[in-house]
């Protein structure tokens, strides 16, 4: 017969049972299971750092013996030690001893509020919901970013095809422009010693002798009504409004000019020549040399303007190349924010002005993810000296978005900027690690 | 920010000039030299020996509290009051004003905490060249001369003090405007000296020209509807070669003589772009002296609030040591003296003679006076964060982050102007800080609090509530026509509320309760800036002096107004808790008596090594009058600090009262983590180590509030007999026990203390190296070095649980650091009470005394009626200096036990591990 009920030597095993645990939950506070090894119950303990060798007792008395702080994981006795929050639920993390007990939570599984005033609800697994919910909804972001980044990557190389495809025509065009602009100087020179012919007949009083040096030259005149049809070409590179001047400049000197080819020679002797125009007409033919070569100086501005653009870094797989001529806004407060990637960031104030925080500088990520940061740089100058500069931060999502901007200091500018093409595939790998 | 312009639209060509007007430094242009301020000038031109002054003896009338006596002028008959009065502590008291005035002088209110008790006056011999006076104890008289007129202070055969010894008190009668009244003078109502009447005349009206009626400064006139009403006096100081005090300068802690320049000014300004070493005024004026040497330290106390400045001058300062000691040698030299003259533009002569005769007998005189420091929350103690400007919620949010990322404790995190909706005082941008409730409670999650900027300059907007009231009560300080005073500040235009009125003062408080302040909450407190005032269109960028205060000009109460701006703001935070909990103010202006009401910082300084330097003497200039928690921004204000300035600068900062770190708006972001992980760690230890000392620091401040002694003081307040004290200012003493001398040079590889007191020895903190007293002792520096010492002698206590802010280590277990003497004795104190409420004036404290001798260690109760506990307990005693002994008793209510111990044998150093009584109770602890 047995002394005690086995009702109540149940009670008695589950209350050794809760004891052990509570013994066991007291001397192992604040560690994890990969730690468990170090805190094994023993006559002594010795400091993880092989430092010192202290009883088994002083492990989480509430006083720091080891330099590494190694004997109060479950403590604030030690400056330098760390308490393991298990969470379970949620992600495991270690915080700094001083948190223990310090009157706020913590840990979400309450675990470093043991002894303090403080009332902490474990939240581990609500946390826990959330994140795996936000982690969840990250992967689709991911899944679609990157899908989208595929796109536009896809659509990037096509226009990287087509822009190489038109630099190369400039670069052609640029090259017979060359030849034809070398023929045309010779033509010049001989413009030049046709005009000091001129006045020298001029100064001769030889009359009519001029008229015909002029009609022995016509086929100079010719030419340069020619090089007019040539510029023409520059249109469908779609030129700016210089090459636009450029032509207006053209048509004025073939008017002057009579029409170019149909030239009446008669009407050019009456109205000009017998005015002594000759020499002005001598002079206009020189301006227009002279337009001549600017509009080339300006088709080979475009045509380098067009190389410098296809210069620029947008990444590994051009994914970033859709952006350029592309501008985001962003409303901040009074204050609307532009973000034209590879160009510009500017600031216009409710108030109107306008204000540049800086031009494209250059991509400025750390090594191993070097297309994370863009830097502009060289925008209007501040008050007390320097200039604004932006730093713009990419980030993975759906959409292409500026997200959002800050000035943490004078004129240094911070933007969150959200794109697919910065999704990386690599985050996929990092996923939720819960103990659960 | 690109708006900068539009929101400053109105004070930007000020701001423009004002920034274009000199590279770095500020534009002496913008201030007054003694010639161009009319009443100084006028004054210095006397010359001394020449006193007009005779006392009229047959007039004296001496009864149980005070002696009166008449002056006469014997230039121009008027007569003065001259009244004596013993006070209490050793303090006599000497009011000077006109006997019959045209109208009352302005006399300082507010400043002095009661009327100071007196003590009886003996008439000890009398003939008809003066009279001799008992000054009660220890043989001190007080002799009146009656011609000319002086005072001489005597202990014994020594005397300690003469005023108007060399003649020069002057003291401008008011008076009617000649040109346009007929003249009622007093010296024609009395008859005028019939020897030269018409020289007399011809004297006046040199005079107006001087700028007696009108002054003109730039483009500013100073209509002076009183006329002259200058004051001077001055003090001779025989044996002494040391003085000290007059703050607010940016100058070495000894002060220096004037003769070569301008005198001391004092009279509160807003300098932009301070510079250093130089007599010009600052934000703040304590117009109090302190003489010193070997034998004695005696005060001087101006209670004056108009532009005053000071003179000083000494017959040994030409001298060379060589030169002095030639004179030691052939004994026949002069006695070293210090002649100092006090000038004010208006008011009366009031002036406290505080006799000492110890720096410590100094100090509770002047406490007796204006009060002590008033004893901070403990957290206001602990590390300040502050820039100008965090942007907004998020911003705030974000640095408080970085903070528990970089596991750096602070308590407070500051939002300067850029928080209010359009620089509107006790309003939040609607944009930025849209929930400043959420903001608040965020903070006090973690245990942390926060301060916002209150400025005195109020927006003229009437939309504006502040302003509608203050103008429909019709509080605002009016200009001399009438209406109501406006000048430029931050918001534009701004009216400023007359402090000065206690039902203004009242409303303003008001305006700190919880129904009034939206968005405020128990852990949000103040700092008041601009309170000189500052007022950007201003003569000298302050108010014009003849703006009115009810019926005095603003001449007569300059200093005194950053004072009420203080006052009424630290009454507000008191008053909406019911009194409860006590607030915690900083202000830039202060005058005497500004102790009283919290803390006060060293203004806009300079990211340079030299203004790192000048933090400590103007620091400790602060203490000696009375202002014990100060401090200088941590990183400078204006320009960037190279990021060895920053980190020296905090490793000062940590070991001064007020240890706040702040940056101008235009400079790049320099919170602690933002300079690479080795300089974070850097940062990390040195405010750590502030944290650490957290106990100190609030025991000091207890005794601050209690005594008036400084908490940061000047060697030679604990060593007055040595002279090579005198002149230290590049280290301190925090307390009796914390010597510090910080590292303040670039590229520093050592610094060379001096450890006072020839029988002393002296720990290092850091490695518990012993250093004897009385020498000068090199030490070499790495980045990390902080030098400090413990007095071997001394007990402090501390708190080695650094946390996330003071509040989290609450209830933390102390450390006792006992470092012994070389009688192998120390003592120590320990002040506990809950760090942020009044119960401490109803004894709800725990105030403990440590002693150590022949081997025990005691606690006993230095407050045996108070009632408090704590849940604190001591977990560690470390024995500085200590032998090893064979076993450790500790003795408590509840017996024996024996304690465990290491002993480190190589530096003396003994551990006692984890004696665990509670540090509220009587204990032992015996080494056998």
């Amino acid at each position: 017969c047995s002394f005690l009920s086995s009702e109540m030597r149940f009670h008695i095993i589950i209350a050794a049972f809760l004891w052990a645990a509570f013994v066991e939950s007291r001397k192992i506070r604040g560690i994890s299971s990969s730690y468990k090894r170090f805190y094994r119950e023993r006559k002594s303990f010795l400091c993880i750092d092989g430092s010192k060798m202290i009883p088994f007792e002083q492990v989480n008395d509430d006083y720091c013996d080891c330099a590494d702080g190694s004997d109060e994981p479950g403590t604030s006795a030690c400056p330098r030690g760390r308490f393991y929050c298990t969470n379970l639920g949620f992600r495991p993390h270690y915080i700094p001893s001083s948190r223990v007990n310090d009157g706020i939570c913590d840990c979400c599984d309450a675990s470093d509020e043991y002894n303090s005033h403080a009332r902490c609800q474990n939240t581990c697994w609500n946390l826990g919901q959330k994140e795996r919910a936000y982690v969840e909804g990250q992967m689709k972001t991911l899944d679609e970013g990157l899908r989208l980044k595929q796109q536009l990557i896809e659509e990037g190389v096509l226009l990287w095809r087509e822009k190489q495809a038109q630099l190369r025509e400039l670069q052609r065009a640029a090259e017979d422009l060359q030849i034809k602009l070398e023929e045309h100087r010779k033509r010049k020179h001989e413009a030049d010693r046709l005009k000091e012919q001129t006045l020298k007949a001029l100064k001769a009083g030889d009359k009519g002798k001029a008229p015909s040096i002029f009609r022995t030259h016509f086929k100079t005149f010719a030419h340069f009504a020619e090089l007019f049809q040539f510029t023409q070409l520059g249109r469908r590179f779609g030129y700016r409004a210089a090459s636009i001047s450029c032509l207006l400049s053209l048509t004025g000197a073939t008017t002057l000019l009579g029409g170019g080819h149909q030239m009446d020679l008669s009407k050019f002797q009456n109205t000009l020549w017998d005015n002594f125009h000759c020499f002005h007409l001598v002079g206009s033919l020189l301006d227009y040399t002279n337009v001549k070569l600017s509009c080339n100086c300006i088709e080979h501005y475009d045509n380098f303007d067009l190389q410098k653009k296809l210069e620029i870094d947008y990444g590994t797989d051009w994914e970033y190349l859709f952006l350029n001529g592309q501008c985001y806004k962003l409303k901040v407060y009074e204050y609307m924010y532009t973000l034209c990637p590879f160009n510009m960031v500017s600031q216009k104030s409710t108030a109107g002005t306008e204000v540049s925080l800086g031009l494209w500088g250059m991509w400025a990520g750390p090594a191993k993810n070097h297309y994370s940061q863009m830097v502009y740089e060289n925008g209007e100058p501040c008050w007390q000296g320097g200039s604004r500069t932006t730093s713009v931060t990419m980030t993975c999502g759906t959409e292409t978005a500026l997200r959002s901007v800050k000035e943490p200091s004078k004129c240094q500018y911070i933007m969150d900027f959200e794109t697919p093409v910065a999704c990386q595939p690599v985050l996929k790998q990092r996923g939720v690690h819960s103990e659960l | 920010m690109a708006t900068f312009t539009e929101r400053m639209g109105p004070v930007l060509l000020l701001w423009l000039a004002v920034c274009l007007s000199g590279s770095w430094a500020v534009d002496k242009g913008n201030f007054k030299t003694c010639d161009q301020s009319a009443f100084c000038k006028r004054q210095r031109a006397m010359k001394p020996g020449e006193s007009p002054y005779r006392a009229l003896l047959e007039t004296m009338e001496l009864t149980n509290t005070r002696l009166t006596l008449q002056l006469i002028n014997d230039n121009n008959k008027v007569r003065l009051l001259l009244e004596l009065y013993r006070l209490q502590g050793n303090i006599t008291r000497v009011k000077i004003n006109e006997l019959k005035p045209l109208k009352p002088r302005y006399e300082v209110p507010d400043v002095l905490i009661r009327e100071p008790p007196t003590e009886p006056l003996s008439l000890l011999s009398q003939d008809e060249n003066g009279v001799v006076l008992s000054l009660g104890a220890e043989s001190q008289r007080v002799i009146v001369s009656a011609r000319p007129f002086r005072l001489d202070i005597v202990e014994g055969r020594d005397v300690l003090m003469s005023l108007n010894s060399r003649g020069l008190l002057s003291f401008e009668h008011l008076r009617m405007r000649k040109d346009t009244q007929a003249d009622p003078e007093a010296e024609n109502k009395e008859g005028t000296d019939p020897a030269n009447p018409a020289e007399t005349v011809k004297e006046e009206e040199e005079k107006v020209e001087d700028g007696m009626w009108e002054e003109t400064f730039k483009s500013h006139t100073d209509s002076k509807p009183s006329g002259p009403s200058a004051i001077s006096l001055d003090f001779s100081l025989p044996g002494v070669e040391h003085v000290y005090g007059i703050p607010e300068h940016a100058d070495t802690l000894k002060l220096k003589t004037t003769d070569s320049g301008d005198p001391y000014r004092l009279y509160n300004l807003d300098v932009f772009q301070y510079e250093l070493y130089n007599p010009m005024a600052l934000y703040g004026a304590v117009p109090v002296m302190l003489a010193h040497n070997t034998q004695r330290t005696m005060g001087i106390f101006w209670l004056n609030a108009a532009e005053t400045w000071v003179d000083i001058s000494s017959n040994t300062a030409g001298k060379t040591v060589f030169g002095k000691m030639l004179d030691y040698v052939q004994g026949s030299s002069e006695t070293p003296q210090t002649d100092v003259r006090w000038i004010s533009e208006s008011g009366i002569i009031d002036v406290f003679l505080m006799l000492g005769p110890t720096p410590r007998d100094v100090f509770s005189q002047y406490a007796s006076l204006t009060g002590t420091q008033a004893f901070p929350p403990l957290a206001s103690l602990g590390y300040h964060q502050c820039r100008w400007n965090y942007n907004d919620q998020e911003d705030v949010r974000s640095v408080d982050a970085g903070f528990d990322e970089h596991d750096i404790p602070y308590d407070f995190i500051w939002l300067d102007i850029e928080h209010t909706d359009g620089k509107r005082y006790f309003t939040w941008d609607p944009h930025k800080f849209a929930s400043p409730k959420e903001m608040l409670q965020g903070l006090l999650d973690k245990k942390r609090k926060m301060v916002a900027i209150v400025d005195p300059h109020i927006k003229v907007d009437t939309n504006y509530k502040i302003h509608n009231e203050i103008r429909s009560r019709g509080f605002y300080v009016k200009n001399k026509d009438g209406g109501d005073y406006e000048g430029w500040c931050w918001p534009g235009n701004a009216g400023y509320p007359d402090f000065t009125r206690p039902d203004m003062r009242a409303w303003w408080a008001s305006q700190f309760g919880y129904d009034q302040y939206e968005g405020a909450m128990e852990n949000l407190y103040t700092w008041n800036d601009m309170n000189e005032p500052s007022v950007f269109n201003g003569p000298e960028v302050t108010m014009h002096k003849d703006a009115m205060h009810e019926s005095w000009e603003h001449r007569e109460v300059h200093n005194l107004y950053g004072l009420y701006v203080h006052r009424a703001t630290a009454e507000g935070l008191t008053e909406r808790s019911g009194g409860v909990e006590r607030p915690f103010v900083l202000t830039r202006a202060f005058f005497a008596g500004s102790q009283r009401y919290g803390a006060v910082w060293t203004g806009d300084n300079a990211a340079e090594w030299d203004h790192l330097k000048i933090s400590i003497p103007m620091c400790l200039s602060l203490g000696l009058v009375g202002i014990s928690f100060c401090g200088a921004d941590v990183g400078g204000f204006f320009k960037s600090p190279s990021t060895e300035l920053l980190v020296r600068w905090y490793q000062t900062g940590a070991y001064q009262p007020f240890f706040r770190a702040h940056a101008h708006l235009d400079t790049p972001r320099r919170e602690p983590w933002l300079f690479g992980p080795e300089n974070t760690a850097l940062m990390r230890e040195a405010i750590r180590q502030r944290y650490t000392f957290l106990p100190y620091w609030y025991q000091l401040f207890y005794l601050a509030y209690h005594t008036g002694e400084p908490v940061m003081r000047p060697l030679w307040v604990e060593y007055p007999q040595d002279p090579a004290t005198f002149a230290l200012d590049d280290e301190y003493l925090l307390g009796r026990d914390l010597l510090v001398h910080p590292v303040t040079e670039e590229g520093a590889r050592g610094v060379t203390a001096y450890l006072p007191g020839k029988h002393e020895v002296w720990f290092d903190i850091h490695t518990f190296q012993k250093h004897n007293g009385g020498q000068n002792l090199y030490i070499p520096v790495t980045m990390s070095s902080i030098p400090v010492f413990q007095r071997g002698g001394s007990i402090i206590p501390r708190k080695l649980r650094v946390r996330r802010s003071s509040t989290c280590m609450e209830h933390d277990p102390y450390t006792l650091y006992v470092a012994l003497d070389n009688q192998r004795t120390a003592e120590g104190e320990l002040y506990i009470d809950d760090g942020h409420t009044f119960n401490y004036e109803k004894k709800e404290l725990i105030h403990r005394k440590f002693s150590f001798a022949n081997g025990v260690l005691s606690s006993v109760d230095l407050e045996p009626n108070a009632q408090f506990t704590t849940k604190s307990w001591v977990e560690r005693i470390i024995i500085l200096g200590a032998s090893k002994p064979s076993m450790v008793t500790l003795k408590t209510a509840d017996g024996e036990n024996q304690l465990e111990f290491d002993f480190d044998a190589s530096m003396s150093v003994l551990t006692i591990r984890k004696p665990g009584m509670n540090v509220g109770a009587d204990w032992t602890v015996t080494l056998q």
